[in-house]
């Protein structure tokens, strides 16, 4: 009983300390803190319409993509000023040394998002497929290099229009998996 | 005082003939391969399952792919993943296809030397001679490209190669697992891609001092990757913990997007960028069930 009370408050206290690195957040790190949260936010309410587990929802992606896109691009790049590191943020020192880099990301997610509100109108493909991709990689000779264009090679090669015909299922795996190559090289993984 | 000089005398030859004995020590098999026809398109998914082409190249430094991934850097040193294209010299345009058995399922270069497991081969021994035969044909599709990659640049000891052979002998991994009939194929197959071609115990398994994964902490998660980083348990019950469940894990794998709306860091991104997310949809589903049944 005593060991139970023991790890109950254990937890407890691991779990206070987590949210205390948000709670003590002040300025320009707490407002990025809330707008990322925002954005995990939008991205959360309609995954499951993505992963085919929801019925989808034009209007709400809509939404969800305009949210994400209005915190992407400058204004992120605004909220990472040089010299706020350190301290409960999780930005890595990349975010200042490699800044034409992360500026290229911020970049990168609002031309997605601004992708997807397009592409909502164009409903799923089914089960976050990325078709075109898939038969690029697969294809005769280009085998092992089709998929080369992918990911963070996004850069330059697609734009809004591009993204916006898209299904939306793959507009949105394309913003999200520009989330995490920033993710992977500027944030502290805690 | 004279005996101490002798010691001292006794000793380094004894380091000198051990030396030169783990120098000497031969390992691998030999390998036979029959002409098997190789299926480019299959290679090409295999290569990617197993990371070749995301390891294997820099997107960041706009080298054409496969000519040389980033650096790693560890605490052995700085590993560079070298040129795997078809160029006779700077990349692996000289081998034969049993060196590139060798090399994939053995860890052993064309020249005999061991390969630092930097390079993820105790993952590759599953792999079968048609995999091998489709994954050759499959690199013989990239352009060749004459630019070699940077050498690494290992600390003493671990610079010296034949010290290698010690680490296969402690750490090598037996023969892979056979098909467990009492379970799903969908199971089976996740087994032979997260502990094989996918590699997830690569990062997912804590590491000893020596590079060697501890045995009992089978993906049960790592804070001391290169570079600093963390990478998670994938055990049933840390991933139930953390919220996951087989449709969330499978779409992960696409997407990149964890169940609270958060999204991959830490490399996984890249991981999935360009690996997983080129999967089917059944394999990253079998990835997922066996990830959450377990053993």
């Amino acid at each position: 009983m005593i060991y139970r009370t023991m790890m109950a408050g254990l937890a407890g206290l691991a779990f206070a300390s987590g949210a205390w690195a948000h709670s003590d957040a002040m300025g320009v790190v707490k407002e990025r803190m809330d707008a990322m949260k925002a954005m995990g936010e939008a991205v959360k309410r309609i995954k499951p319409m993505m992963s085919g587990e929801a019925g989808y929802d034009a209007d709400a992606v809509r939404a969800a993509a305009r949210a994400i896109a209005g915190e992407a691009g400058a204004a992120m790049v605004e909220k990472f000023p040089e010299g706020s590191g350190g301290g409960v943020s999780e930005a890595l020192p990349a975010v200042w040394s490699d800044a034409a880099r992360f500026e290229a990301l911020a970049r990168d997610l609002e031309i997605a998002a601004r992708g997807l509100e397009r592409a909502a109108g164009n409903g799923p493909h089914g089960a976050g497929h990325m078709s075109g991709g898939m038969s690029g990689m697969m294809g005769g000779s280009s085998g092992m290099m089709g998929g080369m264009m992918g990911g963070d090679h996004m850069r330059g090669a697609m734009s809004v229009e591009h993204i916006g015909q898209m299904p939306a299922d793959g507009a949105f795996v394309m913003m999200t998996q520009v989330c995490s190559a920033c993710h992977d090289r500027f944030r502290e993984e805690k | 005082m004279r005996r101490g000089i002798v010691l001292v005398l006794a000793l380094a030859g004894g380091v000198a003939v051990a030396g030169g004995a783990l120098a000497l020590w031969p390992i691998g098999a030999p390998v036979a391969l029959d002409a098997l026809d190789g299926d480019a398109q299959r290679g090409a998914y295999l290569a990617r399952a197993g990371g070749c082409i995301a390891c294997h190249s820099d997107p960041g430094s706009g080298r054409p792919a496969l000519t040389g991934g980033a650096a790693i850097e560890t605490g052995f040193g700085r590993f560079v993943p070298p040129n795997i294209t078809p160029h006779p010299g700077a990349g692996i345009g000289a081998w034969s296809i049993e060196d590139f058995a060798r090399a994939l399922r053995q860890g052993i270069a064309p020249d005999g030397s061991p390969y630092y497991p930097a390079f993820p081969y105790p993952f590759y021994g599953g792999l079968s001679d048609q995999d091998i035969a489709d994954l050759w044909a499959a690199f013989q599709t990239v352009p060749a490209q004459d630019m070699a990659a940077e050498g690494h640049a290992i600390r003493f000891p671990f610079n010296l190669r034949p010290g290698l052979k010690l680490w296969r002998a402690a750490y090598a991994d037996g023969p892979p697992a056979q098909p467990d009939p009492e379970r799903t194929d969908a199971w089976n197959r996740g087994r032979w891609l997260v502990n094989g071609l996918a590699h997830c115990g690569a990062c997912h398994t804590d590491r000893n001092m020596l590079g060697g994964r501890k045995p009992g902490r089978h993906l049960a998660g790592s804070d001391d990757l290169p570079g600093g980083g963390r990478a998670p348990a994938l055990t049933p019950a840390a991933l139930g913990q953390a919220g996951w469940d087989a449709h969330a894990l499978a779409f992960a794998l696409k997407s990149g997007v964890k169940p609270d709306g958060d999204t991959f860091g830490g490399g996984m991104g890249e991981v999935v960028r360009h690996g997983t997310a080129w999967l089917r949809p059944d394999d990253r589903a079998a990835i997922a069930a066996y990830l959450l049944e377990g053993e």
